[in-house]
């Protein structure tokens, strides 16, 4: 019970609406049953007043007719049930001390009731004798000649009647309101379920996913809104992707030509600076492509040697003249999308020869998961920093020029790369100065990377 | 064996396929001065007029052409002939790459490219052609030894597992080289003019430096045993069996 109690989840909307009834049948059920037990008490409260006053009567004129010495007898047989009647030549009710109020209601409610009760004096009060005694409330009738008949009342209310079956009834009600309820609303959600599912696979590929119109016709309503929201998002997608294909083709056209034209400059000096130029512009123009297509790719997953993969990054950094070095490199076979992960790494690498002077490379495997750290000599992040890195555009320091190329994007890229592949891409500040980039990414593609 | 293109014999003629003029005629006379005859066409219609009125080796063929695309051209150019084709495209996506091999393209280069590059692609693919004079079909597309396959295609090297093993440009020539000529003592001087043009931005890396990158990613996990060997004051020899594949 207790761990069913613990489980029970507040953020689903079935649960949400069934604790909402619970607490609003219990309420009603609560009031409802108040208000009932008001109005019997009321009703009993009226009866039995009725009836005293009735009795009171009774008494008052039997005894009213006989003489002295039969009046205590016939007293006496007119008593029975709450009330006991006795004979006297003096009254024995005392009015006022407590609940006092209450006796004087009652003595008004009896002299409406029986108007001839109050040709002659009616004390309503507690028994002189038995002062101690608050539930005896004692009335005392005067009779024409002075004597007085003293009327012990054990109970004037007649005792609640338990309502078991009103209870039982009302219960049973509200478990088949909540029963049937949970039904409706599991019902009612289901077609919510469908929808979260299509958004993901909306998310996941280009595909579009649609859901299907039917149920009650809210749900219908929703469902072709959705539908008709998703047309619109793929259409601004490939829209977008249609424009970043023009775009990209126009300039490297002009690129191309520029590219051809420096081959024909007879200053060697200038040609070599366009054409470094042209490089930091065309790898502009393909880190903006590659931000924008996101984690949407079309390379498949395939079997992948990834040492010889960084192997052959690192050994292009030297090329370039960078110091790069790498460790524990075998033959590492994982699963995963070539051309990205080139992007990833090679963009990690960039940085750490860009900002951090070299890069060490080092990597591991265990059974199911691969361990790639670069660390740098630079002067790190600052801890702050460390998560901001990884948005876009964002260029660290000030200080850093632009000679050092790029805008922004490689750490972007390189995450949602290793992100897509199921991996993570983590960078800290190394103790002994630098910063070390860690990749872990598992050796067998996952369920998310295989989209 | 033919060794080099250009001086060898008579200078091999390449058909440019492209609708920017600018870039025909700068590539035209960056191909010239490198030792290549030219022919320009603007589109297929011009392209199909220069094929009936010349002999062509080789044609660089744009993948964004008005009229019929560059990938129909190709297709097309395939059911008739086995006349080598590069294609250029301004995409660089991977789809692309793989849809221009499948029509049958020898070699692909994404656009902002490399001239030098361009030039070495054109080497290459007319030195492959040439060696398979007469007996060229459309599956010799690959080298297998050892378990291992180069698909010259795709530029892909596959190991015995299946994996695929990234290589560098010049590494990637420079298996090449040893496939065309196995069980044969290559000189540096030899393979360093199959590699030279392939990295040209950056200082060449020597012969040796190279021959051991390729080791180090080929000779991992295959028993130790020597794939490519030292051959003292001579060069390098490729010592597995070399199958067309």
């Amino acid at each position: 019970m207790r761990d069913w109690l613990r489980n029970f989840k507040f953020d689903t909307l079935t649960n949400r609406t069934i604790l909402l009834m619970l607490i609003g049948i219990g309420v009603v059920h609560i009031a409802s049953l108040y208000a009932y037990q008001i109005a019997l008490d009321r009703e009993a409260s009226v009866a039995s007043d009725t009836r005293l006053a009735d009795r009171l009567l009774t008494i008052k004129r039997a005894v009213m007719r006989v003489v002295p010495a039969e009046r205590e007898p016939v007293a006496h047989e007119l008593s029975g049930g709450p009330i006991e009647a006795h004979w006297s030549r003096t009254d024995h009710a005392v009015a006022g001390g407590p609940g006092s109020a209450e006796w004087e209601g009652l003595r008004a409610k009896l002299i409406e009731l029986a108007p001839e009760l109050a040709t002659n004096q009616i004390i309503i009060g507690a028994n002189r004798k038995l002062e101690s005694d608050p539930h005896l409330a004692l009335i005392s009738l005067q009779l024409p000649d002075e004597s007085w008949i003293n009327v012990s009342v054990f109970s004037r209310l007649t005792p609640p009647s338990s309502n078991h079956g009103t209870v039982l009834s009302t219960s049973l009600m509200a478990l088949g309101v909540i029963g049937l309820s949970i039904l409706l609303v599991r019902w009612m959600t289901r077609p919510l379920q469908t929808f979260a599912d299509a958004a993901q696979r909306l998310y996941k590929s280009a595909d579009q996913a649609r859901v299907p119109e039917e149920g009650p016709r809210e749900v219908r309503e929703l469902a072709s809104a959705f539908n008709e929201m998703q047309a619109r998002i793929k259409r601004l997608i490939d829209d977008r992707t249609q424009a970043l294909a023009a775009v990209s083709h126009d300039l490297k056209t002009p690129l191309t030509r520029l590219r051809l034209k420096s081959e024909g400059l007879k200053d060697k000096a200038l040609a070599a600076s366009i054409r470094a130029d042209l490089a930091e512009m065309e790898q502009m123009l393909d880190q903006t492509l590659a931000y924008l297509s996101g984690d949407r790719t079309d390379e498949a997953i395939r079997s992948l040697d990834l040492a010889a993969l960084i192997q052959t990054l690192a050994d292009e950094a030297s090329d370039a003249g960078a110091d790069a070095s790498i460790v524990g490199a075998g033959r590492l076979t994982i699963e995963g999308r070539s051309l990205a992960l080139r992007r990833a790494f090679g963009n990690l690498i960039a940085n750490a020869v860009k900002y951090g002077a070299r890069a060490r490379i080092s990597v591991s495997s265990s059974d199911s998961t691969v361990v790639v750290t670069i660390d740098d000599d630079g002067p790190g992040i600052a801890a702050g920093d460390l998560v901001r890195a990884f948005e876009p555009f964002q260029r660290l320091e000030e200080s850093r020029n632009r000679d050092t190329g790029g805008f922004g994007l490689g750490l972007t890229i390189a995450r949602t790369i290793i992100l897509g592949h199921g991996g993570s891409l983590m960078l800290a500040n190394r103790s002994e100065n630098g910063l070390r980039a860690t990749v872990i990414l598992p050796i067998k593609a996952t369920a998310s990377a295989a989209v | 064996m033919p060794l080099t293109v250009a001086h060898a014999e008579a200078p091999a003629r390449v058909l440019i396929v492209d609708d920017d003029g600018q870039i025909r005629q700068l590539l035209a006379g960056f191909l010239k001065e490198n030792g290549l005859d030219v022919a320009l066409a603007r589109d297929g219609v011009e392209m199909r007029a220069a094929l009936g009125q010349q002999a062509i080796d080789l044609i660089v063929l744009d993948l964004m052409l008005p009229g019929t695309g560059g990938l129909d051209l190709c297709r097309e150019l395939r059911r008739t002939s086995s006349l080598p084709v590069i294609m250029l495209t301004a995409k660089g996506d991977e789809t692309d790459r793989i849809v221009g091999l499948e029509v049958g393209a020898d070699d692909y280069l994404a656009k902002p490219f490399n001239p030098r590059e361009l030039l070495a692609r054109i080497k290459a693919v007319l030195r492959r052609s040439r060696g398979d004079a007469g007996a060229s079909t459309p599956s010799r597309n690959g080298y297998a030894f050892d378990g291992w396959r180069l698909d010259l295609l795709r530029r892909e090297l596959i190991n015995p597992e299946g994996a695929l093993v990234e290589l560098s440009g010049a590494e990637f020539d420079l298996l090449i080289a040893f496939m065309e000529s196995p069980n044969r003592v290559l000189s540096r001087d030899w393979l360093l003019e199959t590699t030279r043009n392939r990295t040209p931005d950056v200082f060449d890396r020597s012969v040796d430096v190279l021959i051991s990158r390729l080791r180090r990613k080929i000779e991992q996990g295959s028993d130790g045993a020597e794939v490519i060997k030292t051959v003292r004051g001579a060069g390098y020899l490729f010592m597995p069996k070399v199958a067309r594949a």
